[in-house]
């Protein structure tokens, strides 16, 4: 039996781990025992080569068929025109051209770079500082990691439709509870100026736990020795967090805040469960429209061209982050 | 693992890949032709297995079919229309031979090419003659050729609730007839802590209730120009009717606080008794007394209220056949949708026996008041044929009936409707959700809008 950490690599002549080296029977192979070896090498090489590509077959075929061949194909219908069941015709850059006549587009881009600033004001700091102060408690840390990862398991869903009814004018749980101090009731979904605030905070509720598990994973791998020798040197908590745990995050945080912006600008389930993009359009992201073109209008082309756009917005953004950041976690 | 296996096992492993790519890339679509040279096709229509007792009708109806035409044969599915995935299904070649969609729905699948032309085996039917050539009106493209059947069509109307308009002091056998009316009757409601009238805003159907309402005051949302069709929502019957609902939103508070609303909550609404009045049909009665649970004496339905239009809006289900059916599956289709859908609502004797096997089943719905499909005179045959079986209060659906004859029976907009319904949903919610919403701006920011759909939908 091995293990998973007895990787054996593919180019090396190898042997079922446990078991004894065959003996070797002289004067059956020439060129004595340096060429025998050498022989064994180059023909396990190539045999190796070939079954290592061999293994690689599944996962590439599997990853061309469900990601490159779509990809692919999102780039050409993004120039043509289909129903998808005639012959699909070329338009060059007709789809853009129309997206960009569209009124709702500047909503769709305005309202998802608002939830992307939003989500990251509020949502990014709730991870960080749960897993800190998470980090800091000594008894019943297994309790608090499972109610702060509960909301993850709840299906997205379920969750929004939860979350809808908590939001609901008259009999719903928040507006309830605000009536208890005199407050509200707050339109929360029915205002197109707090419908977008109220689904940033349900997704900030859904996604923060499995945030928290990775801060604390990396916590873990701080080593204590620093904290000691800061509480040698008298630094408080507060401060303990800010030069010794910040610094020591720094990778894992602008991985996390990348990942968190590319997600936030893929937003489409909350506002479709939620909103189906109200009231007024108030929560149309840009994903929506992708949806709304593509299945409400079967303008195909039209959704195709808008989710290459969103995609090469993305791609930019990333690599402006990655090249402003690059020297941060270093430093 | 022994090195000598790891070959077989790279191997297996990608034969395994490779299979099931294959099987993904492969239609599973019918090639229409089964062995013997019967024509196959695949109906939509199957009640789920849920209600075994209607389920078994439907497959009793197959074999009965198969018997006449033995060289057809019906391979039934319990799918049932979904827009987001058809087009999917579609290319993929799995979509059905015969689909079942909203009557909202055939002008935007005619427009994207998804249904096919069926005029000629239509027309070869013997009861073609008899068919309302007005009901055909919504099958049809603006050059006439036929893409669908009705299975069952209603008109608009209010739907109310009974129990309310007794607490509000209301008689619920006098409904109210014009928008006033409603007006008044509504403001009596809220009175009582119930919310007076509401209509769902979102999924396109806000803008299908816009519609409604304006065809009530003699508007219309498209109109020809050029040869072609352009959006007219801004005309003044839009206009009034916003206001309308302005009034009763902000001035009145009768229409509740909230302003999106889905298509179920006016419905649920009405069960629970925490709702006057909305917009529907007859057949909103089964999702108010089976999924909602309301009092079936409780369900009320009246003619649409006008304002000077004398007009509805029609509503229904269509069974159409999909664009990659060959011609003789076209021929075994229109056969079945004569035979499964339109024959009942045409001879007394099948729709008798089909009431009567439905009746025995519980939780059925039989006797649901319909639009002739042919004329008033067999529709009104039908209906007392079926009378002894009906499950529903028949008799609450009276004034209904009576009203809504002396109405004219509108279209769905010819181009697009789904889309010019997506785009008036937000003009609703933003009259729903601000007092101070620009709503003529907001109009013609939907008419900027429907307008370049229109222009990609008629090149």
């Amino acid at each position: 039996m091995s293990s998973v950490n007895q990787t054996v690599p593919l180019d090396r002549p190898s042997r079922p781990v446990g078991e004894a080296p065959a003996p070797r029977q002289p004067g059956r192979q020439p060129g004595g025992q340096r060429g025998r070896w050498r022989a064994a090498w180059g023909s396990q090489r190539r045999t190796g080569d070939w079954i290592g590509w061999l293994f690689l077959v599944p996962v590439l075929l599997v990853f061309a068929y469900f990601a490159w061949w779509p990809i692919l194909r999102g780039l050409v219908l993004a120039v043509q025109q289909t129903n998808l069941v005639q012959p699909a015709r070329y338009v060059g850059l007709e789809n853009f051209q129309r997206l960009f006549a569209d009124p709702l587009l500047p909503t769709a881009v305005r309202n998802t770079a608002w939830f992307a600033l939003l989500s990251l004001v509020l949502g990014f700091p709730v991870p960080l500082v749960l897993s800190v102060l998470m980090n800091e408690i000594r008894r019943a840390a297994a309790v608090f990691r499972v109610l702060v990862y509960l909301p993850a398991v709840v299906p997205p869903v379920v969750s929004v439709l939860l979350w809808k009814w908590f939001y609901q004018p008259d009999t719903g749980l928040f507006n309830q509870v605000l009536g208890l101090v005199g407050l509200g009731p707050v339109r929360w979904l029915d205002s197109p100026s707090t419908a977008m605030v109220s689904i940033v905070l349900e997704a900030i509720w859904a996604g923060a736990g499995a945030t928290v598990l990775i801060y604390l994973a990396a916590l873990s791998s701080v080593p204590e020795e620093l904290y000691e020798a800061a509480e040698l040197d008298g630094a408080s908590i507060p401060r303990r967090a800010w030069h010794v745990t910040l610094p020591q995050l720094r990778g894992v945080i602008l991985i996390i805040l990348l990942l968190q912006m590319l997600g936030a600008f893929q937003l489409f389930a909350e506002p479709f469960v939620f909103t189906g993009g109200g009231p007024d359009n108030s929560t149309t992201t840009v994903l929506l429209l992708v949806f709304q073109y593509a299945f409400v209008d079967g303008d195909y082309g039209g959704a195709a061209a808008l989710s290459v756009l969103l995609a090469a917005a993305l791609a930019i953004l990333s690599a402006v982050y990655l090249r402003v950041t690059r020297g941060w976690t270093s430093s | 693992m022994r090195l000598r296996s790891r070959p077989m096992l790279a191997v297996s492993a990608s034969a395994l890949a490779l299979a099931v790519l294959a099987t993904g890339c492969s239609s599973n679509g019918d090639s229409g032709n089964a062995s013997g040279g019967k024509t196959v096709i695949t109906v939509e229509g199957l009640p789920a297995t849920t209600k075994p007792g209607p389920r078994q009708a439907f497959l009793d109806d197959v074999k009965r079919f198969e018997a006449a035409n033995p060289t057809i044969t019906i391979k039934p599915t319990d799918a049932s229309w979904d827009a987001q995935s058809f087009a999917a299904k579609l290319a993929g070649g799995s979509a059905e031979t015969v689909i079942q969609v909203p009557l909202t729905e055939p002008q935007g699948i005619i427009q994207r090419g998804q249904a096919l032309d069926i005029t000629k085996q239509v027309k070869q039917l013997p009861e073609y003659g008899k068919l309302d050539q007005h009901v055909l009106a919504e099958e049809k493209d603006t050059g006439g050729k036929l893409y669908g059947l009705p299975v069952n069509e209603y008109a608009l109307g209010l739907v109310y609730s009974r129990a309310v308009f007794t607490k509000a002091g209301l008689d619920p056998d006098q409904p109210p007839v014009t928008w006033d009316d409603v007006r008044a009757d509504a403001k009596k409601i809220a009175a009582t802590g119930a919310v007076g009238f509401s209509i769902p805003t979102t999924d396109n159907f806000g803008g299908w209730m816009l519609t409604t309402m304006a065809y009530t005051r003699g508007g219309r949302m498209e109109a020809q120009q050029g040869g072609k069709w352009v959006s007219s929502v801004t005309n003044d019957a839009t206009t009034q009717t916003l206001q309308w609902l302005s009034a009763l939103r902000w001035d009145d508070k009768t229409t509740g606080t909230t302003s999106v609303i889905t298509s179920t909550d006016p419905v649920q609404a009405l069960a629970t008794g925490k709702l006057g009045m909305s917009i529907g049909a007859p057949n909103t009665y089964t999702q108010f007394v089976t999924t909602y649970h309301g009092n079936k004496d409780d369900f009320g339905v009246s003619a649409m209220p006008q304002g000077g239009g004398n007009a509805t809006l029609s509503g229904g289900t269509v069974a159409m056949v999909t664009a990659k059916a060959t011609q003789q599956q076209a021929e075994a289709a229109v056969k079945w949708i004569d035979f499964e859908y339109l024959q009942p609502q045409l001879d007394p004797t099948v729709a008798v026996a089909q009431a009567k096997a439905q009746s025995a089943q519980e939780g059925a719905v039989v006797g649901l008041p319909a639009v002739p499909l042919f004329d008033q005179a067999s529709t009104d045959q039908i209906a007392a044929a079926v009378k002894p079986y009906a499950t529903v209060p028949v008799d609450n659906f009276t004034k209904y009936l009576t009203d809504t004859r002396k109405l004219t029976y509108v279209s769905e907009p010819p181009v697009g409707a789904q889309d010019l319904y997506h785009a008036l949903d937000p003009v609703v919610q933003a009259l729903l959700s601000q007092k101070n919403a620009d709503l003529n701006a907001k109009l013609a920011s939907a008419q900027k809008t429907i307008n370049g759909t229109l222009q990609r939908l008629q090149p």
